[in-house]
């Protein structure tokens, strides 16, 4: 502690050094995103121009989206592996819905426009979190286990939905329309003056998560459960309703990240953002938000994203192999958390 | 050279210890600590918590080093004591924690480490059984040493912690309060086992502190305080009054600066309180600027009392009542909304160590509210701050996380949280555990601060010397019941003693 001889300033020179390490530890994920993104720009002709960063902008959307809810998850000090699998399950349960005509008691509905078909896929996702975060509070079981086995069970039921296929699919003798709301395909494909619509959404939501978790006594109780979970039951909060509201949250979440990826492909199927259940998690991590729970932010999960989404596109314009990106890509995520937890060490151990 | 020799003719002790000196940040733990123990003698080593028995002890056993010092084992000096060498040397040593490993049955924990093995090289069960069964009964024990030790109950715990120890045949055994889970007839067993060692020339080192056990098993024995020893005596010259007086110096009166404010109206009533096993019947009561002491033994009971009054734990029977309203609590928050506060026997089970004043200090305000509401960060940066100012927590950065302060200021951080969610009545529940002198008195003048302001304390401690001077009324606990009730007066440190034990 660094007390000076007359007792008074809390912050001395040593206070200034460590808020200066601080900052740094910070803003080393958009240090990370700049250096990469500069490295890049010189490597390669193709990757600083407008037409690739929206390309950019749009793929890490998606991730940046769902790994708003995956940190409100993780910072409780939880993991929700069926982001992926929420995200594909309630986008084609709505892209059914607003392809087909069906009948509900007798009646005959549908196709649903898109407004109803977005209010399906809310529902869909949200359910499918409450359920995640019921098992996980109720039946006490671990979270990654719960979410592991939730993921399967999404994705199968997505399954049946779809029959396997992907919807809308010229396939089947019962579609009626060979196309999906285009609101819905503006959501992922769209432009607003040059940007695309997909990064507004991600900031956007990210902005929202940022809202929530600094200004709500939620948000307040999300860094409480997961920095201390016995301080935070004797003060008073409560545990379950805390962890059940994240993991429904990231449900909801995790449905608009959905649209958004079924309206870029202009389809939805039932596997679609498999990857996407661990590459939330890895953006989360890499930017800094401690996987223990506790300590972090939406902010640095965006661009987490971003750079895992800026590494993806940079090998690919440097003919780097697929096969081999994956390698770079679990390396990067590794290299980052390996030097997170180093940092964290110093900032405790130099007080 | 036989042991009776040993004992008559050569008065050379089989451990010296001179010099010794250890500082912790913060603490000089041991200031310069001579002790010397004769063969076939036990030496009782008393002081109050925190006086640095436990440390020297450690010292010896190697599981600490000192920073300077000498330690010889008959008449040869060793050097860089490590657990290992302490017991080739013979030294043993029975935690006061427990350390065995809950899920291995008796036998492996008495051998853990050093197996018999069978000649093809596997565990020799049978050996391991046989033998384990040997030493658990020259303990007198009947357990069998195939039971898991989890199954055991604390006292059988304790004993077969010794019986390892003993297994090893050490020249010196340590023993860390050996009593304070045993029942009146295992303490009986376990004086006789020590006399039974001492016989065969085994020096003991004996750490306690109950007075009343000095004369029923010690030669000599040597009082510390504050990391120093104060004095070596005989038993046969050492009365309780000059024990009691070297022990706690004349702190008594100035370390407690104890205000006395007129009790006023009852704020808080707990009637037939049940805990299943564990508390029977409790009922208690609390006014207006008085300090209710609860004090007992280890596994009397207090934090079950704890968790049931806070909600934390299912009660299966009672009733409370705050202001003579009769309130439900089933879960902390209900504690909290009716005015109820908790500072934890561990200030890490309060605190959120990575974030920083302000919210650890608001956490009971802010659960109160729905998850939608809004936490109003300017009022929150307010009260923090005058909490700051009225505690003089130090340093008074409201931008640091809570894990960069000391113990002392963690605590006063726990206290703030509870001034500002308002709570009349408040538990403190060992609130000087593992805090230093300094800080101990501030925590004094605090509680002091919230009685003048009208809020009732229930204050659960084993600290006799703490508990005397700070409480208006005590009740002792024994065995999950209340055995006994005092006024300020009439308490002593032997009623109090006889009505825990």
């Amino acid at each position: 502690m660094s007390r000076t001889p007359n007792g008074s300033t809390p912050l001395a020179s040593g206070g200034f050094q460590r808020a200066g390490r601080e900052v740094i530890a910070r803003l080393g994920p958009v240090f990370a995103l700049v250096l990469l993104g500069a490295f890049l720009s010189f490597a390669t002709p193709h990757f600083f121009k407008i037409d690739n960063m929206a390309n950019i902008t749009r793929q890490s959307a998606i991730t940046a989206i769902l790994a708003v809810g995956q940190t409100m998850v993780i910072l409780t000090g939880g993991i929700d592996l069926s982001v992926g699998a929420m995200a594909a399950i309630s986008a084609s349960a709505a892209a059914v819905l607003m392809t087909q005509r069906f009948t509900v008691l007798g009646l005959v509905v549908g196709p649903l426009n898109f407004e109803l078909g977005l209010l399906v896929a809310l529902v869909i996702g949200g359910l499918c979190g409450l359920a995640n975060g019921l098992i996980i509070t109720r039946g006490r079981i671990p979270d990654f286990i719960a979410t592991l086995g939730t993921l399967t069970i999404f994705q199968g039921v997505a399954l049946i939905i779809t029959s396997g296929l992907p919807v809308p699919s010229h396939l089947t003798a019962t579609e009626l329309k060979g196309y999906l709301p285009t609101q819905m395909i503006w959501m992922g494909a769209g432009d607003v003056l040059g940007v695309p619509v997909a990064g507004i959404i991600a900031v956007v939501i990210v902005a929202l998560g940022w809202l929530l978790l600094r200004y709500l006594a939620l948000g307040r109780a999300i860094f409480a459960v997961g920095g201390n979970r016995e301080a935070a039951r004797v003060s008073g909060i409560n545990i379950d309703r805390t962890k059940v509201a994240v993991y429904f949250l990231s449900g909801i979440i995790a449905a608009i990240a959905g649209f958004v990826l079924a309206g870029r492909m202009n389809s939805s199927n039932a596997l679609m953002a498999g990857e996407e259940n661990l590459r939330s998690v890895a953006a989360v991590v890499i930017g800094g938000t401690n996987l223990f729970g506790g300590e972090g932010g939406v902010v640095g999960s965006l661009i987490g994203a971003f750079i895992m989404g800026e590494l993806g596109n940079g090998l690919n314009l440097l003919n780097v192999s697929a096969f081999w990106q994956r390698i770079v890509q679990g390396f990067v995520i590794i290299l980052v958390v390996v030097f997170d937890q180093w940092r964290r060490r110093r900032l405790t151990t130099s007080r | 050279m036989s042991n009776e020799t040993l004992r008559a003719r050569d008065p050379e002790p089989i451990l010296r210890m001179e010099q010794i000196d250890k500082r912790f940040p913060g603490v000089h733990a041991l200031d310069h600590v001579n002790f010397d123990l004769l063969p076939g003698e036990v030496h009782v080593l008393l002081g109050e918590n925190g006086a640095g028995k436990s440390t020297l002890m450690k010292v010896l056993s190697g599981s600490i080093q000192s920073d300077s010092g000498r330690i010889s084992i008959l008449g040869k000096e060793v050097h860089n004591l490590s657990p290992e060498r302490a017991r080739e040397l013979g030294i043993g040593m029975v935690y006061q924690e427990l350390s065995l490993i809950p899920a291995l049955s008796v036998a492996e924990n008495i051998f853990l480490g050093k197996p018999h093995k069978s000649r093809l090289g596997g565990i020799d069960w049978r050996a391991m059984y046989r033998e384990a069964q040997r030493s658990l009964e020259d303990l007198g024990l009947s357990i069998n040493p195939k039971t898991e030790v989890r199954r055991l109950d604390v006292a059988e715990q304790q004993l077969t912690e010794i019986a390892r120890v003993l297994t090893a045949q050490p020249r010196i055994v340590l023993l860390d309060e050996p009593t304070s889970a045993l029942s009146d007839a295992e303490r009986e067993r376990l004086f006789t086992l020590i006399g039974l060692l001492r016989q065969r020339g085994v020096g003991i080192v004996y750490i306690s502190h109950r007075l009343s056990e000095v004369p029923l098993i010690g030669q000599r024995v040597t009082v510390m305080r504050d990391g120093k020893v104060i004095g070596s005596l005989a038993v046969k010259d050492a009365d309780e009054p000059t024990l009691v007086n070297m022990m706690v110096g004349r702190r008594l009166t100035e370390q407690f600066p104890k205000e006395a404010h007129a009790p006023g109206r009852r704020i808080f009533r707990v009637e037939s309180i049940s805990l299943k096993a564990s508390l029977h019947d409790i009922s208690l009561e609390v006014r207006e600027g008085e300090i209710l002491g609860i004090f007992g033994l280890m596994g009397a009971g207090q934090p079950e009392l704890t968790r049931a009054i806070f909600g934390l734990e299912r009660r299966s029977a009672g009733r409370i009542w705050v202001d003579e309203q009769e309130v439900q609590i089933h879960k902390p928050s209900d504690a909290i909304r009716h005015g109820i506060g908790l500072l934890t026997r561990d200030r890490r089970m309060s605190l959120v160590p990575a974030l920083p004043i302000p919210p650890n200090v608001t956490l009971a305000n802010v659960s109160q509210l729905k998850m939608h509401q809004r936490v109003k960060l300017r009022s929150e940066a307010r009260t923090a701050s005058d909490s700051v100012k009225n505690l003089s927590i130090h340093p008074p950065s409201l931008s640091r996380a809570v894990m960069f302060l000391s113990g002392g200021n963690q605590q006063k951080v726990v206290v703030a949280r509870w001034l500002c969610s308002h709570a009349r009545v408040l538990i403190f529940d060992e609130p000087t555990r593992g805090i230093d002198v300094g800080a101990k008195a501030e925590v004094f003048v605090l509680m002091n601060q919230l009685t003048a302001g009208r809020a009732g304390i229930i204050m659960i401690s084993s600290e006799m010397p703490e508990i005397l001077a700070m409480a208006d009324r005590i009740l002792v606990m024994r065995g999950g019941r209340i055995t006994a009730e005092f006024a300020a007066g009439e308490a002593t440190q032997e009623k109090l003693l006889r009505a825990a034990s």
